[in-house]
């Protein structure tokens, strides 16, 4: 028996690590879950300046709402409010019955009809992996849809792709509405359009306290495919949903004289967003650095204007306007 | 520490210390059949193989992504190679841990959240330790020394989107001290259990408690943002140094170990061991802390590869 309480009394004495950690930060506390994401933007958020946002104005006008008897419903409320004052779709409040959205598409007119592409242009389109794709004008422009950044493609399939548009006068590709992901397959398409290794932009990040503190530059750069490469004419067709990872292929066009922009400008997104949790257990996400152009100017983040300005037209949903234009572009 | 939750953590320890001490019972009486006598195989030098496999719960918390613990429980397995005298003991080991965890925090009287993280953790260990004569007997062998323990953690968690891949490196240069009593029994015992009376034979026992305190602390940890826009150089971006860009080493915060092992020797030479271990780590990092710990209960076999 003595024995035993040995045991016990080594094990016990030994293995408590509550006891040295800090203490447990868990609450469902309205105002302590309001200051800890407050003070989460404030020390990592990336475009503060760029958007002239005064974060203290922000809490002093939010925090006043909550009190420590407010509901989880009208917590979420406030948070996704203060949030939204960030005027950015990577920032994002997520708990189980709602996720805060700044929705930057919503705020201008819409330029992309699924509908009149799939009856009007390409109604036997092939589908080669994310890719949807065909001859347009005759067989004179190929075009191909790639709906979102966070689908992949293979190697294959992209020189099975730009080998049947070999004998084109150029190519479209339509990016409207492609909200982005995977920033990796942003230089996996863009290489397949490019003769040298090319610098396209900057990436800076929060790495101080200060709104204004960031660390080095980082390179973006675009490196020709040694696979199947297409080098005529390419319009890249962009709008207000055009977001994040297609407002870096956006930026990243500016620097190769044979792609042109089409439509209307970026959504923006160009801070590469963050994740984390609140003492409550909810979710939130922000961004936490900025893209820049070769000049060093930020403008990604409200958007990367098109070349040529084009809007679709919502009273005839036989023609795409934006298509048109293109087409005439490579075949003048 | 609130008295309920100080009250909860106990009674948590109890059971996991209690579930030890009643294997360690059971080992005992599997001992008590004919076959079983002290090993005269064992010399003075012992070369071991170790396997070892366990149930663990750890319990971690990173506060660049969350101030919330993760708790949960996974599976142990290791793999050593020792070498032990009287007066001297060296082991090399690896080992990884497997958890399926969630964070803890207060319930909502709206909608309750769900959702689980995996944590893997990946561990390399170097041990030496010497014999304190002085202080030791034919009872008590003391020993001290070092170990230097690498530790990997790979954490997957969707509820940090951007953020959800968690990588930290602990390492930590440790002194050890290591109390290894002889608790054979040399001669037959009865037990007397009302119905039972099972006769238990002489075996060959050994109880061991080792401590191991943090002398030179390292972790690797991510930069000020947690996530970062590295460099992109086209397709060959390699994508291990993009997620590691801007971690860095810093010396800093302190690790804890403990671990209690009880062995009993096969006639052969061979030995098994039900141990408890407690292994924690504060990794303080340059910008914000990672917190570990785990509460492990494996089953060890010892083969003895060479004797001398």
């Amino acid at each position: 028996m003595r024995r035993i309480l040995l045991i016990f009394l080594i094990l016990g004495l030994t293995s408590c690590e509550k006891v040295l950690f800090e203490p447990d930060l868990a609450t469902s506390d309205p105002l302590k879950n309001f200051d800890y994401l407050w003070n989460e933007v404030d020390r990592k958020y990336s475009y503060f300046e760029l958007k002239n946002i005064d974060w203290n104005q922000v809490r002093d006008t939010y925090r006043p709402m909550l009190s420590a008897n407010s509901t989880d419903e009208e917590l979420f409320n406030v948070l996704a409010a203060m949030l939204n004052s960030l005027r950015d779709d990577h920032t994002n409040l997520i708990s189980s019955f709602n996720v805060s959205h700044f929705n930057v598409a919503l705020r201008s007119p819409e330029n992309y009809h699924d509908r009149t592409i799939e009856e009007y242009y390409i109604p036997n389109a092939w589908r080669t992996g994310s890719l949807k794709h065909d001859f347009l004008s005759n067989g004179d422009v190929g075009y191909i849809r790639y709906q979102s950044f966070a689908l992949g493609f293979g190697e294959s399939q992209m020189d099975l792709v730009l080998n049947r548009y070999r004998n084109t006068k150029g190519l479209i590709i339509d990016l409207r509405e492609n909200g982005g992901g995977s920033i990796f397959n942003v230089p996996k398409l863009l290489g397949r359009f490019v003769e040298t290794k090319t610098q396209v932009g900057y990436s800076i990040t929060r790495n101080g306290p200060e709104h204004s503190d960031f660390g080095d530059p980082e390179n973006f750069y675009i490196t020709p495919s040694e696979r199947v490469r297409y080098l005529k004419p390419v319009i890249v067709l962009i709008d207000r949903g055009s977001f994040s990872a297609t407002t870096f292929f956006a930026l990243a066009t500016k620097a190769f004289p044979n792609i042109i922009l089409m439509g209307d400008t970026t959504g923006g997104g160009g801070g590469l967003p963050n994740g984390g949790q609140l003492p409550n257990g909810w979710s939130y996400r922000f961004s936490i650095s900025q893209l820049l152009d070769l000049s060093g100017n930020n403008y990604a983040e409200d958007g990367v204007p098109a070349d040529i300005e084009v809007a679709f037209d919502w009273t005839d949903l036989t023609k795409d306007e934006i298509i048109e234009k293109a087409i005439d572009e490579i075949t003048k | 520490m609130n008295r309920n939750t100080f009250y909860t953590e106990f009674l948590k320890r109890a059971s996991l210390i209690t579930v030890f001490l009643f294997f360690m019972g059971l080992q005992g009486k599997g001992q008590a059949n004919d076959n079983f006598v002290i090993p005269d195989t064992l010399s003075p030098t012992n070369y071991y193989t170790q396997l070892s496999l366990g149930l663990m719960s750890p319990i971690y918390r990173d506060f660049a992504t969350s101030p919330l613990y993760y708790r949960g429980f996974g599976l142990y397995g290791s793999s050593a190679w020792l070498k032990h005298s009287e007066l001297k003991e060296r082991v090399f080991k690896m080992d990884v841990g497997f958890s399926t965890t969630s964070a803890v925090f207060p319930e909502s009287d709206f909608i309750n959240l769900n959702g689980s993280a995996t944590w893997v953790n990946l561990n390399l260990s170097y041990q030496r330790l010497w014999k304190l004569k002085s202080i030791s007997n034919i009872k008590n062998n003391v020993k001290v020394g070092g170990v230097v323990v690498i530790s990997q953690n790979v954490r997957l968690n969707n509820s940090l989107y951007n953020n959800a891949l968690g990588l930290e490196n602990v390492s930590n240069a440790m002194a050890s001290a290591q109390l290894m009593r002889d608790i054979s029994r040399t001669e037959t015992k009865q037990l007397n259990l009302l119905i039972f009376k099972p006769i238990l034979k002489p075996v060959k026992r050994d109880v061991r408690f080792q401590i191991n305190v943090g002398i030179l602390n390292f972790n690797y940890r991510p930069g000020y943002a947690y996530s970062y826009d590295s460099e992109l150089v086209g397709t060959e971006t390699n994508p291990f140094s993009w997620a590691l860009s801007n971690y860095k080493w810093s010396m800093n915060g302190w690790r804890l170990n403990t671990q209690i092992e009880y062995f009993t020797y096969l006639p052969n030479g061979n030995a098994r061991s039900l141990a408890y271990v407690w292994d924690a780590a504060h990794a303080p990092g340059k910008f914000e802390a990672f917190q570990m710990a785990s509460h492990r209960i494996q089953y060890t076999l010892y083969f003895n590869r060479k004797k001398r």
